[in-house]
């Protein structure tokens, strides 16, 4: 299926959360200001929703995303009020993938775990937890991954301040 | 007195060991807890997995990562586009062509840029020999791992020729920085193709005797058969990819199903086939299962270049692509079958000279997920194949 066709069975589904989808487009040749946008096109759906979302994604017999390939968040700027949560879902069946981003604020950047729908997540939500300082409520297994356990900050947001020193190492 | 132990020791085991590799326990021992690695040959790198084992028997276990972490990601976000290349070589080390390859797709995408045909076929041949390559590491030091010396020397001497091959088309061993974004950095030297054809004739010969040496081995196979069993669904539930999930039975191959480059049009000429791991010699998703689909993978691939050399074009083979490249605003996300499964690369950019977001889908850091589950119930021996059948690269798992 293609991405209209995946977009078309999210709606008769009634998929959790869903809000819109985003294709690429041209810019805009009478607005100088529109750039347009490159790449791939993407669902945009609630955060609070994002684990019902993927648990309809992968039950539904015509979409049947087996694999979760890839959950990722995304800082976009120092002053954006939100982050995304970006995640890659595939086919195997049907040899399609599917883009998936949810909005979360920075202000209460919390959100169900997704876990108990793909295990494939358990290591992806570490990682984002540990680099954004993003909360997945109800993980199993909430420890860093990649960084020490006494790693102050989060390194992968954009207003973090490089560490000067760490445990008596020069970072500088 | 015999009996009492064993029933005492049933009433409190905690392992449930089904299948064909069944283990019983009869004496009571108290759990250990055994730092496996972090310098530790088998986990190839630098890795700690904490193993609580009951006498021979794994009860559970922890990777630890991160000792190889340099943050490749935040490092995207602070160079320019073109900048961000040579750091993609260095997380998976044995496959660098293919990690090249993932990273130039995905900027090319956002770019929208056509690629000269005779770079989409250089490419090709070198992430295919690089994938020979790197599957003659995973199986020579696969056999290292459970002690077998020798298969890992005749290995290593036909690494040693598609090392060389690379160095003559780049000039690097292992860091290559050769596929740039917009085609490949230069031509290949005179001579080279015929010597590329060359290593493809030696090679059909030489990988029969990795099957005889190691593979149908009667000590191998029973060091591999019947360990390690990753079921289908656990495979598809942890997100495995690569040969991984073809040693699993699942019949799926990026270069086949959702093809990228001219992956297609070899498919459609009947040029390669996709190996799946039927399960001959135990269960079916068991150590030897997979390093099996590694090596036909390789025969596999000999067939790929083959099919580029035969239909070489001349022409450029880099694209004009400006110093400081500018990418437009969108993100992209690129998968490629990377010989540890699929390599994906998510890049955001918002118009400017630098990203917002590279983003890097390792396979061996989701492979490696699976251990936690698969590890408990084996026997520590066992582990170690376990681990070395995983073929992990901790420069990728760490990133």
């Amino acid at each position: 299926m293609d991405f209209r066709g995946i977009y078309d069975r999210l709606v008769a589904i009634h998929a959790p959360g869903l809000v819109k989808a985003d294709e690429p487009r041209k810019a805009d040749p009478k607005d100088k200001k529109d750039k347009g946008r490159a790449g791939d096109p993407f669902v945009l759906v609630e955060a609070q929703e994002l684990a019902r979302f993927l648990e309809s994604c992968r039950d539904d017999d015509r979409l049947h995303f087996e694999q979760l390939i890839d959950l990722t968040a995304t800082d976009p700027a120092k002053d954006a009020p939100d982050f995304w949560i970006g995640v890659q879902l595939l086919s195997l069946k049907f040899r399609h993938r599917l883009a998936v981003k949810a909005l979360l604020p920075k202000s209460a950047p919390s959100l169900p775990s997704t876990v108990p729908v793909y295990r494939a997540s358990q290591w992806h939500e570490r990682e984002c937890a540990e680099m954004f300082g993003i909360t997945f409520v109800g993980h199993p297994d909430p420890r860093h991954v990649l960084l020490p356990d006494d790693w102050i900050g989060y390194p992968m947001r954009k207003d973090y301040e490089f560490p000067k020193e760490y445990h008596g190492i020069s970072c500088e | 007195m015999a009996n009492e132990t064993r029933e005492s020791a049933q009433g409190s085991s905690r392992i449930q060991a089904t299948g064909p590799g069944e283990v019983t326990v009869d004496i009571r021992t108290p759990d250990l807890e055994i730092n496996f690695g972090p310098q530790h040959p088998a986990t190839h790198g630098v890795m700690r997995i904490l193993m609580r084992a009951d006498g021979e028997l794994v009860t559970g276990a922890q990777p630890h990562l991160g000792y190889l972490h340099r943050c490749a990601e935040k490092i995207g976000e602070n160079v320019e586009w073109l900048q961000y290349l040579p750091y993609t070589d260095r997380y998976d080390y044995l496959a660098s062509m293919n990690n090249n390859l993932g990273y130039s797709l995905a900027v090319e995408a956002l770019l929208g840029i056509e690629i000269p045909r005779r770079a989409t076929l250089i490419r090709i041949i070198c992430a295919e020999l690089n994938r020979i390559g790197s599957h003659l590491v995973a199986f020579g030091t696969y056999g290292l791992d459970i002690g077998a010396f020798t298969p890992f020397l005749y290995t290593f001497r036909e690494r040693e020729w598609m090392m060389a091959l690379f160095e003559k088309i780049c000039g690097a061993r292992l860091t290559y920085s050769y596929i740039r974004i917009g085609g490949v950095f230069n031509d290949a030297p005179p001579g080279w193709f015929e010597e590329v054809a060359r290593f493809c004739d030696v090679f059909d010969e030489k990988w029969k005797e990795y099957c005889d040496l190691l593979l149908v081995n009667q000590i191998y196979v029973k060091r591999t058969a019947n360990v390690g069993v990753i079921s289908r669904d656990m495979a598809l539930d942890f997100g495995l990819t690569g040969p991984m999930v073809r040693g699993s039975g699942i019949d799926w191959d990026l270069r086949r199903d959702m093809p990228y480059m001219c992956y297609g049009e070899i498919w459609r000429d009947g040029a390669f086939k996709i190996p799946v791991a039927r399960g001959e010699m135990g269960a079916l998703g068991d150590c030897w299962d997979r390093s099996w689909v590694r090596v036909m993978e390789m025969v596999e691939s000999t067939k790929i270049v083959r099919w580029c050399l035969d239909h070489m074009v001349d022409g450029p083979v880099i694209g004009e692509i400006p110093k400081t490249l500018k990418v437009p605003a969108g993100e992209a996300y690129v998968g490629i079958e990377n010989p540890r499964g699929e390599l994906g690369h998510y890049v955001v950019s918002d118009g400017g000279k630098v990203s917002i977001r590279t983003r890097v889908r390792g396979p061996s850091f989701c492979n490696l997920a699976v251990l936690e589950d698969v590890l408990p119930g084996s026997l520590v021996g066992d582990a170690i194949a376990i681990i070395g059948s995983t073929d992990i690269v901790v420069g990728e798992t760490d990133r």
